[in-house]
């Protein structure tokens, strides 16, 4: 059993208990950093940000100034968030996350049909690492639109209501598992609503085609990771490299599903969790120098690279009867 | 880039009397088979290398050994480590690599080549031209990467006697278009293989060619590993002559002849067989490559009481160092793999900046316990030469002493390079029992 096999199994069983869950009574609560619809019934736990939209949304004049509430509520919710996050750190993304579940099976199926994997250059790639903090940046300020009229403007209309899960592409998908298509639509109740679902359906066609071609295409501009990824110097899983060690052959940044170029490049950090890093430990396993590269769990390894393990991963023997 | 035979203006072709030529078939026969003799009078030498022994000398003595393999009708010659065997092999090849050590054949190369070249190209220029060799003359194809300047422009000479394939290496591999460049060039290589073979490199034969590599690896870093220990169970020497070995070597032949040397020194690390006396200094030879029969620094290191552990040479343990990761079995994954393999780990100093030089040294010093650094600098090898001085300051910093040693294929400057390194190693030894 290898790393890579053993995370496939755990994608599956967290899948299970993130989408059907609810079947059986299991709440992880919502405050998890993970892509699982709030919208699917069935969930067993789901996305931070839908809630987080929600409080943002209450007008703050509800409340006399003097009443902390919103602000108490904000709090708790991103501290139980960030809480959850730095148990795994990225890892939730790597290991948990059903939509991430999903584009990884669409890879599967991309590499058993032998059709190559496609690449940004390095320049599309990087300007595109932006894309989430946007998403970021806009959920928020609109959410705290619908409530309040900011900087004098008058308020956003209530159809915009959690703007960030209207066009999430999850959102038409992760229930459809359930049998339930009520998310799978174009609303045509309002303008909003429809600019706002087609925008989403949109999203979901082109992540769906988008991660068949490469490797999880929707990762790079999640907002839960661009919100996650503030913290992740707290997390007790980290990504260490020694950099003397390294030989830069450039295997991790290869295997990469997010084409991340520090893990090959950087010599100096220790700790190499980057803003797209998710803890796959794929470049672990691809790494064939002695402890370059390891996993750690409270300052314990928990995987480290090796040439013996680089070789077995490569299902190459040596010859002989070699005597043990 | 490909230059043909028949398109050059026919240079002025020196001819050298039958004499001179028998003589050189002599010396050169003599010079390997003397470097074989001296690593054979060693009463501890491992057995497995016998095997070695008989590749190297089969090239030499010009018997048949070379002729037995399957795929011996295709040579195809290559320089330096940037070619990418894996193209060679998938496309039913065998890749020899053709950097000369010989002294015999330097003359000839000198009538050729600018005062102040080094010392391999003027050997296998000179070798080329005398014809000397069949390993030489049945390579049909040659693949001369563009490294140092050197390797620039002996293509140009040796256009007169072969068919040369100029490999554009990039020299800033830090950047895109260069990585791009690199992955173009190495598809270029790919189409002209093919079309040199007659065969196509299809995803199943690369597949199975870069499998190939990454057994001999295997074994390849079980030595490594081995000499990592604190028992010396194979000499630097003898360790040189395996990787001199594998590039002339078929593939599959070596690792298969690697393995019993292994399962030899594991045996002898239990039974702490040691091949040098116990207190012998611990030396890691860098520099510029050593290549077969240019014994004479290793040998006299040894003979003067050190024991090579380690070196970052070229020729020797850089050659097959970095394995390939397949991630998905695609051509398009795989080129890619394959170019970065031969580009991105490299740390020849025809790359700027060359920091992974450094930090490969700085690892081997950890990893194999040195007490002493060799520079080795063939005169005339101006890159090496230029990042002495750097190594030398940060090795002094970690302290770690380090000697410079330059030098060239003759063996007229023997006593005064054995003083240095006997004042060396004896300074090595003194600061041991301190």
């Amino acid at each position: 059993m290898n790393v890579s096999r053993l995370r496939q199994l755990i994608q599956i069983l967290a899948f299970g208990l993130l989408v059907f869950g609810g079947f059986i009574n299991v709440d992880l609560t919502h405050y998890l950093p993970v892509c699982s619809c709030t919208f699917n019934d069935a969930k067993g736990g789901s996305c931070f940000l839908a809630g987080l939209q929600c409080i943002l949304t209450k007008p703050f004049d509800q409340y006399p100034l003097d009443n902390w509430w919103p602000l108490l509520r904000l709090t708790k919710w991103i501290l139980y968030t960030v809480l959850f996050f730095i148990i795994l750190n990225k890892a939730w993304c790597g290991w948990l996350c059903p939509f991430g579940a999903i584009q990884d099976w669409l890879t599967i199926l991309r590499k058993k049909s032998g059709i190559e994997c496609a690449r940004f250059s390095w320049l599309t790639h990087d300007k595109l690492k932006s894309v989430k903090y946007i998403l970021l940046f806009l959920l928020i300020i609109l959410s705290v639109g619908i409530g309040n009229s900011l900087f004098g403007l008058p308020r956003l209309t209530e159809d915009l209501h959690v703007p960030m899960c209207q066009i999430c592409p999850a959102r038409p998908l992760i229930p459809i598992f359930t049998g339930d298509f009520s998310q799978f639509f174009i609303n045509f109740k309002s303008t909003t609503k429809i600019v706002m679902s087609t925008l989403g359906m949109t999203l979901l066609g082109l992540v769906l085609v988008g991660s068949f071609v490469k490797k999880r295409f929707w990762c790079a501009y999640c907002p839960i990771s661009a919100f996650t990824s503030l913290f992740d110097n707290l997390g007790l899983m980290q990504l260490k490299k020694d950099g003397q060690r390294c030989t830069k052959c450039g295997n991790c940044s290869r295997v990469c599903d997010m084409e991340i170029r520090e893990i090959a490049e950087e010599r100096d950090r220790e700790n190499i969790v980057t803003q797209d890093c998710m803890l796959c430990m794929r470049c672990i396993e691809a790494c064939p120098e002695d402890l370059a590269l390891k996993a750690t769990f409270l300052g314990k390894n928990v995987f480290a690279s090796s040439f013996e393990g680089f070789m077995a991963r490569q299902c190459i023997k040596a010859e002989g009867n070699r005597e043990r | 880039m490909k230059r043909k035979t028949d398109h050059q203006p026919d240079r002025q072709e020196r001819l050298y009397p039958e004499k001179v030529v028998e003589q050189t078939r002599t010396n050169l026969v003599l010079a390997a088979r003397g470097v074989i003799d001296l690593l054979r009078a060693n009463p501890t030498r491992p057995k497995g290398m016998d095997y070695f022994d008989k590749v190297v000398l089969g090239i030499y003595q010009e018997d048949a050994n070379l002729s037995t393999g399957k795929n011996r009708e295709k040579l195809i010659g290559t320089f330096c480590l940037s070619t990418p065997e894996e193209l060679i092999y998938a496309a039913g090849a065998v890749p020899v690599r053709l950097g000369a050590g010989i002294h015999a054949t330097t003359p000839m190369g000198e009538d050729y080549l600018p005062v102040l070249s080094c010392p391999i190209v003027k050997s296998t220029v000179g070798l080329f031209h005398l014809k000397l060799l069949s390993v030489y003359k049945r390579c049909k194809l040659v693949i001369i990467p563009t490294t140092c300047d050197w390797m620039k422009k002996i293509g140009e000479i040796l256009g007169n006697y072969i068919t040369v394939w100029t490999l554009e290496v990039p020299q800033v591999k830090e950047r895109e278009p260069a990585r791009r460049h690199w992955v173009e060039e190495v598809y270029g290589l790919k189409r002209e293989i093919e079309r040199f073979t007659g065969s196509k490199i299809t995803k199943n034969r690369l597949r199975e060619a870069i499998r190939l590599i990454q057994r001999a690896q295997l074994e390849f870093r079980r030595l490594y590993r081995i000499r990592m220990r604190e028992t010396p169970v194979i000499s630097g020497s003898d360790a040189m002559l395996i990787m001199n070995a594998y590039s002339y070597d078929e593939v599959d032949r070596w690792t298969a002849a690697m393995s019993r040397l292994n399962d030899e020194l594991e045996e002898r690390l239990r039974e702490r067989v040691s091949v040098c006396p116990k207190n012998a200094p611990r030396i890691m030879l860098t520099g510029s490559p050593i290549l077969f029969p240019n014994w004479k620094l290793s040998s006299m290191i040894e003979e003067a009481g050190g024991i090579i552990v380690c070196d970052d040479l070229c020729s020797s343990n850089r050659y097959i160092y970095d394995p390939i990761a397949i991630d998905e079995s695609t051509m398009p994954d795989m080129m890619i793999a394959i170019a970065e393999r031969y580009l991105l780990p490299c740390t020849c100093p025809c790359f700027s900046p060359n920091n992974e030089r450094i930090e490969r040294i700085l690892q081997m010093v950890e990893d194999f316990r040195v007490t002493g650094v060799i520079y080795h600098v063939l005169r005339g090898c101006h890159l090496y030469d230029f990042e002495e001085r750097h190594i030398h300051e940060i090795l002094q910093g970690k302290g770690v002493p380090q000697i410079k040693i330059e030098t060239d294929y003759s063996l007229e400057d023997r006593g005064q390079v054995q003083t240095r390194l006997e004042a060396f190693l004896e300074i090595l030894q003194g600061k041991e029992s301190w």
